[in-house]
């Protein structure tokens, strides 16, 4: 029978909690079965340890296999794909615990460890994560060190102990790895299907909806301007437009027989005319920043005014919008020059202009008939928008956050009953009176605002909201009516201007804007943590590494690249490799053996080359050797030296130093004179 | 100390030539450790025991070890009285205050093995009964080198029983010439006077560990210590038992040389009669020379 080399007992310990911690992620967040499982696992175990149970045999292992991949087939019906994979290999890893005898198997053990490790990263890309995994492989880092540790009396801390050694000096190496080894696009697309709703825009838009995203403090997104952002009236944050309206609800709609092609250009072939006549008018002032978008599981991107990009995994719409090629699942960060001079380079004709003037054949009377009459008071456009803003205005309307719900004919109903409404209900009436009118328009929807942090705006669902464009002189110009009635909404922010109201509202802002200042603070805080681990570590892409090693080295060839990967290891590898050697002498020098070498470099300097197991008396012999004019200086030094480092006990007081420098410095006059 | 000098000159007029391993054997009987004198014979290694029991007045025995010896020689027998009906212990030659045990590795292990028993626990036990030695007790033993036909290798535990080994060595041709020229060595040590009463031996030893040593100086012996663990031309380092008998001799070197503090010179003096007889040489290494070079590399004071 072949040997079995045993896992320590003190090793163990660490392993049982390596798995444990590298199997927590899937327990929250896999399938309902990976719990149980590793139940049964761990006390399985401890009953084996306790010799109260055997380790199962191999029918009862085979079963457990069949079982664990019949679960994962159960829950996602096919074994392959980030999820399904990541539940089965957890769950794989389990089980080889049950077959763990001798240190083979805890090596093919902790090695499966460190792949699950990685397989956390699929799911979270925090800064917590990252520490978390980092704690994890502390953790199988200790089991190796232990089993590999021969003696049976070793204590668990220390392993522990090595392990955050061993880990601490692998990070240096891996930041290096992390900046110059090449980025690769991924090989397959991941999609992670995570399928829970969030909050956020939605391609429709009804009375209420933009009132409940208020109620959530969520992040939206973060943009980061080159230099000074725009003031806090100019952050119109467009996602979407709606061009249709069926009475009730605004739609996003293309005119009749128009595709996507007509529609968006994803910057591939021949740009079609409206991204020419807009590139030819983007000149001008312009904003440039960086956006990184959270999750929104939809393909909307957003930015301000008219949005130019690399178009590079995304595309520009003719409403002037961003669009992902597939819906954002993950975090994502794109750069955008917006200009908001621009958009004089676009047209409006025929089936475009049409649907921008469309409306239900009936309903809502009496708006379409306050419509007709301004229309004939005047004729003049820009007049006609002025009178309706001044409408908005003049009359009782409210700004509220809770609207009575209306039904039936939701714009007459607002507009001359209720008269309290959100954003979407003016942004909804303001452009259905215009369209009524006979001037094109549009509702906008997505976000206003932003609060900075650090060197950053943070925009979160509550900033969520909807304005109107209409047609004026060959463009489309951004009219907001809510900030006709509201107008601190625009200028302060929601927060801001709620706040402003009277008590009785205040209750329901508790949630959503937080109430305690410091757990605001430290929310803000982490936030901004998180901010810049999103911008320099998952943010470093592929054009990200280009530009900085064109700029660490110059031309990014292969050859350049590897030779600064390999320099730049064997220099962080000598470095620690000195840090090591030199471990011995890192015991501070007191205070007599400073003056002693002191004196030891003098000489060496006035060319006396002394033993290194030099004594003081050794020293002594020499100098007067080679001077014996010193022998009486050396003697001096010599006799005080002893005095105070064997003669007495402790460091000597200051006072006996100066007296012993003044010794050596005679001396050191001795030998010259 | 002047006592201390005059019985160095004394032993000093028996034993010609040798003043620094008188000096050595001297700090070993100071330190309140054994003595092995390593050395062909008639180099006067019995002379230098027994001139060192005459000026301390000590109880003197010498005990040549043969290969046939038994226990019982060295350490007395249990007879029964048939007087009074009880055993009584017949004290054998160990019950003495200055034992020289002459050519101890011709004894059978059994035999080196009781004496060195009674070295360490100063007492003799012999069916049951108990008995302390005399104090002070001390065990000169002398061996001849190894390579000689018929002798017992003494065991490296045992050596280390041994708080120093000598050697004396050939004397210089001067001093034989002298030694030649002199009379009877015999009658000679006979007529020695003692110069310190046994009990003023007691105190000295007894003032041994008074000696001051420093922090700075207990440093330096660790580094030595160390050095010997970390050197793997031996195959072992020095036990911190023998770390504790390098201060001791060194406090004893320190008080022979009239100071009340010990200096690391004192600790290089007595380091290769220390050192030299518990360490081994890796591979047919040079133990004299290599433990030697310790003290050439070993900083004295750290730099």
């Amino acid at each position: 029978m072949a040997r079995i080399y045993q896992v320590p007992s003190h090793a163990r310990g660490w392993l049982t909690l390596a798995i444990i911690a590298t199997s927590l992620p899937q327990l929250v967040d896999g399938p309902w079965w990976q719990s149980p499982l590793l139940l049964l696992v761990l006390g399985w175990r401890a009953l084996v340890d306790r010799q109260r149970l055997l380790l199962p045999g191999r029918v009862v292992r085979l079963a457990l296999l069949l079982a664990t991949v019949a679960a994962t087939w159960q829950s996602f019906g096919r074994l392959h794909g980030p999820e399904a994979g990541t539940a089965l290999i957890t769950g794989l890893f389990a089980l080889k615990y049950l077959e763990l005898v001798g240190k083979r198997d805890a090596y093919v053990l902790i090695v499966l460890g460190y792949f699950v490790c990685a397989t956390i990263l699929l799911f979270h890309q925090g800064p917590l994560a990252a520490l978390y995994v980092v704690g994890c492989l502390v953790l199988l880092t200790a089991s190796l060190a232990g089993i590999n540790y021969g003696d049976t009396h070793a204590r668990g801390r220390q392993h522990l102990g090595v392990a955050a050694v061993m880990v601490l000096q692998a990070l240096p190496l891996a930041a290096i790895l992390f900046v110059l080894v090449p980025r690769v696009a991924p090989l397959w697309n991941m999609h992670l299907d995570s399928g829970q709703a969030r909050t956020g825009m939605s391609d429709s838009m009804s009375p209420g909806q933009v009132s409940r995203l208020t109620e959530s403090a969520e992040l939206a997104f973060r943009v980061q301007f080159d230099g000074p952002a725009p003031a806090p009236s100019q952050r119109y944050w467009r996602g979407l437009t709606y061009s249709y309206f069926d009475g009730t609800t605004w739609r996003q709609a293309r005119p009749p027989g128009w595709g996507e092609r007509d529609t968006l250009y994803h910057g591939r072939g021949p740009a079609p005319d409206w991204y020419r006549g807009l590139r030819a008018a983007a000149g001008g002032p312009a904003w440039e920043y960086r956006v990184i978008m959270e999750p929104s599981q939809q393909r909307w991107l957003y930015a301000l005014a008219v949005p130019f990009t690399d178009l590079d995994g995304l595309a520009l719409a003719r409403d002037l919008r961003l669009v992902a090629d597939a819906p954002v699942t993950g975090t994502l960060g794109y750069r955008v020059r917006s200009v908001p001079a621009a958009g004089a380079g676009a047209t409006l004709d025929g089936a475009e202009r049409a649907l921008m003037l469309s409306l239900p054949e009936q309903g809502n009377e009496r708006a379409r008939a306050l419509a007709a009459d301004w229309r004939r008071r005047y004729p003049n456009d820009r007049a006609l928008v002025n009178a309706a803003l001044g409408y908005f205005r003049e009359q009782p309307f409210f700004y509220t956050l809770e609207p009575p719900p209306v039904t039936g004919d939701t714009v007459d109903r607002f507009l001359f009953d209720t008269r309290r409404g959100f954003c979407e209900h003016y942004a909804s009436s303001f452009t259905f009176l215009m369209r009524a009118a006979g001037v094109p328009a549009r509702v906008v929807a997505g976000y206003q605002g932003g609060e900075p942090n650090g060197d950053y705006l943070q925009v979160r669902q509550y900033d969520a909201h909807a304005w109107s464009e209409v047609w004026l002189a060959g463009r489309w110009v951004r009219v907001d009516p809510t900030g006709a009635v509201a107008p601190d909404r625009i200028e302060l922010g929601l927060r801001q201007a709620m706040r402003n109201r009277s008590a009785d509202q205040a209750d329901g802002e508790g949630g959503a804007f937080g109430r305690l200042p410091v757990l605001f603070r430290l929310q803000q805080w982490a936030d901004y943590v998180d901010f810049n681990w999103q911008k320099w570590v998952l943010g470093y892409r592929q054009e990200e590494q280009r530009d900085l090693l064109e700029r660490l080295l110059g031309a990014v060839t292969p050859t350049r690249i590897a030779l600064a990967l390999l320099g730049a290891v064997l220099l962080v590898t000598g470095l620690l490799a000195l840090l090591v050697l030199n471990r011995r002498r890192d015991q501070p020098a007191r205070p007599l053996e400073r003056e002693f070498r002191r004196l030891r470099q003098a000489l060496g300097r006035r060319g006396l080359a002394l033993p290194e197991a030099v004594s003081a008396a050794g020293l002594e012999a020499a100098v007067a050797r080679r001077w014996p004019a010193a022998t009486g200086a050396a003697g001096h030094w010599r006799r005080y030296f002893e005095h105070l480092a064997y003669r007495r006990d402790g460091d000597p007081p200051r006072s006996e130093r100066l007296q012993l420098a003044r010794r050596r410095r005679a001396l050191m006059r001795a030998l010259r004179g | 100390m002047q006592a201390l000098d005059k019985a160095l000159a004394q032993v000093g007029s028996v034993v010609l030539g040798k003043p620094e391993q008188l000096k050595l054997a001297l700090a070993c009987l100071l330190a309140g450790g054994h003595l092995l004198i390593e050395d062909l014979p008639g180099m006067g290694k019995t002379t230098l025991a027994h001139a060192l029991a005459r000026v301390f007045r000590l109880d003197y025995r010498r005990v040549q070890f043969t290969s046939d010896m038994l226990p019982a020689d060295i350490l007395g027998v249990s007879l029964f009285d048939p007087e009074s009906g009880q055993f009584s212990l017949r004290e054998g030659p160990v019950f003495s205050q200055l034992l020289l045990a002459d050519e101890i590795n011709r004894a059978t292990p059994k035999t080196q093995g009781a004496l060195l028993e009674a070295m360490e626990e100063r007492q003799v036990t012999l069916d049951g009964l108990t008995r302390p030695l005399p104090s002070p007790f001390f065990v000169v033993a002398t061996q001849n080198p190894v390579t000689q036909a018929g002798t017992f290798v003494l065991p490296e535990s045992q050596l280390d029983r041994f708080l120093m080994r000598i050697s004396l060595g050939y004397p210089a041709p001067e001093v034989e010439l002298q030694l030649l020229a002199g009379g009877d060595l015999r009658e000679a040590v006979r007529e020695l006077r003692p110069v310190i009463e046994p009990a003023g031996l007691v105190k000295l030893v007894a003032h041994v560990g008074k000696v001051r040593a420093s922090r700075d100086l207990l440093d330096y012996v660790q580094r030595l210590l160390e050095a010997t663990r970390a050197d793997d031309r031996f195959s072992a380092g020095l036990s911190p038992r023998a770390g504790l008998g390098l201060l001791r001799a060194a406090r004893a070197w320190a008080l022979i040389h009239n100071r009340d503090y010990v200096l690391p010179e004192d600790v290089q003096a007595v380091w290769p009669s220390v050192a030299e007889h518990r360490l081994q040489a890796r591979q047919g290494g040079q133990v004299a020379a290599l433990t030697q070079s310790l003290l050439q590399t070993v900083p004295v004071v750290r730099a």
